[in-house]
């Protein structure tokens, strides 16, 4: 069946569709109504779940954590502020090895208070374990969060699903939604070989000393790396029973591509333009959109890249000090994997600002050529900034 | 120590490792430096009740259906309960925890409710000691001390200039007090306490009669008397809540200045006051006498109330009383009205074992024990985080410093 809706009322029907258990969140703009939502959803009985109302996200986190560790499905949401002050418990989840899946809505950090797209807050979650994911369209919210609850308890590890703030919670697709028959077949009620039971009583999460440590530690990066070829494998299965493509790592004309610019979210759409339009004028471009950050999805990318000589990467974010978060991935991926290649950052889009053809195209052009007190000095090119 | 798992390789290492034995051995109790306290305590009504009347444990008497032990205990602390239930500001009912959830228990109600039951209560005479003790006054600090002093055996006479009993009482007007209530109340005082008042009293110092130049001891009563009224020469300044000990043969009671001029709202202040000045006279007279040393515990208990058997209540019928209560005094509850407000009362600092302690500590350091009646805390493991004092709704548990 074919709707039009936005990106928060597709998260919050993908939840109902995966058939959560618990639910559990605290509001925030521009999050909220996927919240509301799914208040309404399990108030009319339409998804039979446990709403917990929360004073916080510290609490909303810790909520799903107990809930997932008990052998139920949670689901919560969050932003910005909300998705940092969660920061413990995210540790916390990815250590307890539990699979909860969470959509937070990309908005940026005060100060300056700002309620506009900026992926600043969930990529400074990037050390936490959980994987993320970075969603380009509503049709990819809805396949992202079934994939993603597949992925996690398979692997069980967190995940989190990125939505841009208004760019994607807010603005209206056509989305196919699947049945629910379906989507029953494709995702299996959760049944966890070890959690908390009564009548079986364990401690989890308890003291362990240097022996073990860096083993379970190590485990878990192991089975971290694994999730790129999981993510892809789970893809390929939702691919069959929905026919629709979801790869860690989506390439636009990168087979001949010079000049290949990679980003996150929904501005790959405009890279993919930019790119035709680059073409126009002689130059072989490509685009790379990393649908994921953690684990970073090296085999995909270094495929996908494998040609190019000069890597643009575009950043809805930075890391002040030093330059885009995203850059910083790509360059560390680049490392010792290619020779003479050049890596240029753009930090463009932060604070809501729209990231088109007509921002990309010349920055690109500057970047290629050179030009500009910036590009001469290696340094990250910056739009949108005052002279 | 428990026996010990060795995990020799990776994939023997479980995703989510967890516990294969309990981790009891971890005694983490000493990491605690607060430790929970489990005893029941004053409630913060009767804390902060002038009189320290301990009102959970009279409402819980008669929301057991025993009106007449409720009764008694009330008594025992307030010889007054149809003044007070009258007339007090009811601080006891600022300080209810109820006002948290709705609102306080209308203790006022209560107890005005047990003191027109129980204008009727007949007593049993009681064994006297050899003291004779005068109050001059009969005011409710002189009534109050008289009262005490009548429990603990002292052959008691209140003498009143006034042709009616009272003292500064007198002069309310009608409609906060029903001169009959006030009547009811003092006769009951004085039957319960086997003493003796006079009304209308000649007292005369320089030419005292028989009963002034005999007695053992003779208390001015400030709230009994007018302020005209001529102190004799040697008579001791006496302040029963600063004061501790009692000097002279003539010991004119005197208040701080909160308490002057009178002021009916603060009647049980006066109870209290006449209560304290009781005791400690009580306790002068036996050390005079040599009769008995003064315990040390009684003086660490300056509040402490007479004991209850002192109050010989003789079994009556209350529902026959209660009717006749009804039938006289307007405004008071009925019965089934006041019975269903005591329901309302948590009984704080008491444990009733409602078991939130148990269920919220994060530890399951705090268990009920086997034979059901409390409460205990596992030392070994409680880290003294307090949460069970935090969510202890009758304040039964405290956190304190204890040495190990």
């Amino acid at each position: 069946m074919k709707k039009i809706v936005t990106g928060n009322e597709t998260a919050a029907l993908a939840a109902k569709l995966a058939r959560v258990q618990v639910v559990s969140a605290y509001p925030i703009t521009p999050q909220t109504v996927i919240v509301e939502n799914l208040a309404d959803m399990i108030g009319q009985g339409e998804l039979k779940a446990k709403y917990m109302p929360v004073e916080s996200e510290h609490s909303a986190m810790a909520c799903c954590i107990g809930a997932s560790m008990a052998g139920a499905r949670a689901f919560t949401a969050s932003s910005s502020q909300g998705l940092t002050y969660m920061h413990e418990m995210l540790h916390y989840a990815a250590g307890a090895r539990v699979p909860v899946v969470m959509v937070n809505c990309n908005r940026a950090l005060a100060p300056p208070w700002n309620l506009y797209c900026d992926h600043t807050d969930s990529l400074a979650q990037r050390d936490t374990g959980w994987i993320q994911y970075y969603c380009a369209d509503v049709q990819d919210v809805l396949d992202a969060i079934l994939i993603a609850y597949g992925v996690a308890e398979q692997t069980l590890l967190p995940v989190m699903i990125n939505l841009e703030g208004f760019y994607l919670t807010h603005t209206s697709e056509v989305l196919d939604v699947p049945d629910q028959k379906a989507v029953d077949v494709f995702l299996p009620p959760y049944r966890p070989s070890n959690k908390l039971d009564v009548d079986d009583p364990k401690t989890f999460g308890n003291v362990c000393g240097t022996d073990l440590f860096a083993s379970i530690k190590y485990k878990r990066h192991c089975d971290t790396l694994s999730v790129e070829k999981l993510w892809d494998q789970t893809a390929a299965k939702f691919y069959s029973h929905f026919n629709r493509s979801h790869s860690a790592v989506e390439t636009y004309q990168t087979e001949d591509a010079n000049v290949c610019i990679v980003g996150i979210g929904t501005a790959t759409g405009a890279m993919r333009l930019a790119v035709d339009r680059l073409r126009k004028e002689g130059l072989k471009a490509g685009s790379l959109r990393l649908a994921m950050i953690r684990p970073f999805p090296i085999e995909g990318f270094k495929k996908a890249a494998i040609n190019a000589e000069h890597v643009i990467v575009v950043d809805r974010d930075v890391s002040f000090g030093a330059e885009g978060i995203v850059a910083q991935e790509v360059r560390a991926a680049l490392f010792d994997h290619h020779k003479d290649i050049k890596l240029t950052g753009f930090i463009a889009g932060i604070g809501g600002n729209d990231i088109s053809v007509e921002t990309i195209v010349p920055l690109v052009r500057q970047a290629i050529s050179g030009d500009g007190a910036a590009a001469a000095a290696g340094t990250t090119l910056w739009a949108e900034v005052l002279p | 120590m428990q026996l010990k798992k060795s995990i020799e390789s990776l994939s023997d290492l479980p995703t989510m490792p967890s516990t294969i034995d309990t981790m009891a051995w971890n005694q983490t109790g000493d990491w605690r430096y607060l430790t929970p306290l489990v005893a029941n305590k004053l409630a913060p009504c009767s804390q902060n009740c002038p009189a320290g009347i301990p009102i959970p444990g009279y409402l819980s008497a008669v929301r057991n259906g025993d009106v007449q032990s409720g009764l008694t205990l009330l008594l025992a602390h307030n010889p007054l309960p149809g003044l007070t239930g009258r007339l007090c500001y009811h601080p006891c009912q600022t300080k209810c925890v109820r006002r948290k959830i709705d609102r306080a228990i209308s203790v006022r109600k209560i107890e005005r409710f047990l003191a027109d039951l129980g204008t009727d209560v007949k007593i049993e005479k009681s064994e006297k000691i050899d003291k004779q003790v005068v109050v001059i006054g009969s005011g409710p600090l002189g009534l109050s001390c008289a009262f005490y002093l009548g429990c603990r055996g002292c052959r008691v006479v209140v003498l009143d200039p006034c042709d009616q009993a009272g003292g500064a009482l007198v002069n309310l007007l009608p409609k906060k007090i029903d001169p009959r209530v006030m009547a009811y109340e003092i006769n009951r005082l004085i039957r319960l306490a086997d003493i003796k008042l006079e009304t209308g009293a000649v007292i005369d110092f320089d030419t005292p009669g028989e009963l002034l130049s005999k007695t053992d001891l003779i208390i001015l009563d400030p709230t009994g008397l007018s302020e005209d009224f001529s102190v004799p020469a040697g008579a001791v300044a006496f302040n029963p809540f600063d004061d501790e000990t009692v000097a002279g043969d003539i010991i004119a009671a005197k208040l701080s200045n909160n308490l002057k001029p009178f002021k009916a709202p603060m009647i049980a202040h006066y109870i209290a006051a006449g209560h304290l000045a009781a005791q400690k006279v009580f306790d002068c007279l036996i050390m005079r006498s040599g009769q008995r040393g003064l315990a040390p515990s009684d003086l660490d208990l300056p509040r402490q109330a007479v004991n209850m058997d002192d109050i010989k209540i003789e079994r009556f019928l209350v529902s026959d009383l209660a009717a006749e209560a009804e039938a006289k005094q307007e405004g008071t509850w009925d019965r089934e009205r006041a019975l269903q407000e005591t329901e309302r009362c948590l009984s704080c600092g008491t444990c009733n074992l409602c078991l939130q302690c148990v269920s919220f500590c994060p530890d399951a350091s705090i268990w009920l024990d086997e034979n059901k009646t409390a409460v205990t805390v596992d030392l070994d493991h409680c880290k003294g985080c307090g949460i069970c004092a935090y969510e202890c709704p009758r304040g039964v548990i405290t956190m304190e410093e204890m040495s190990t």
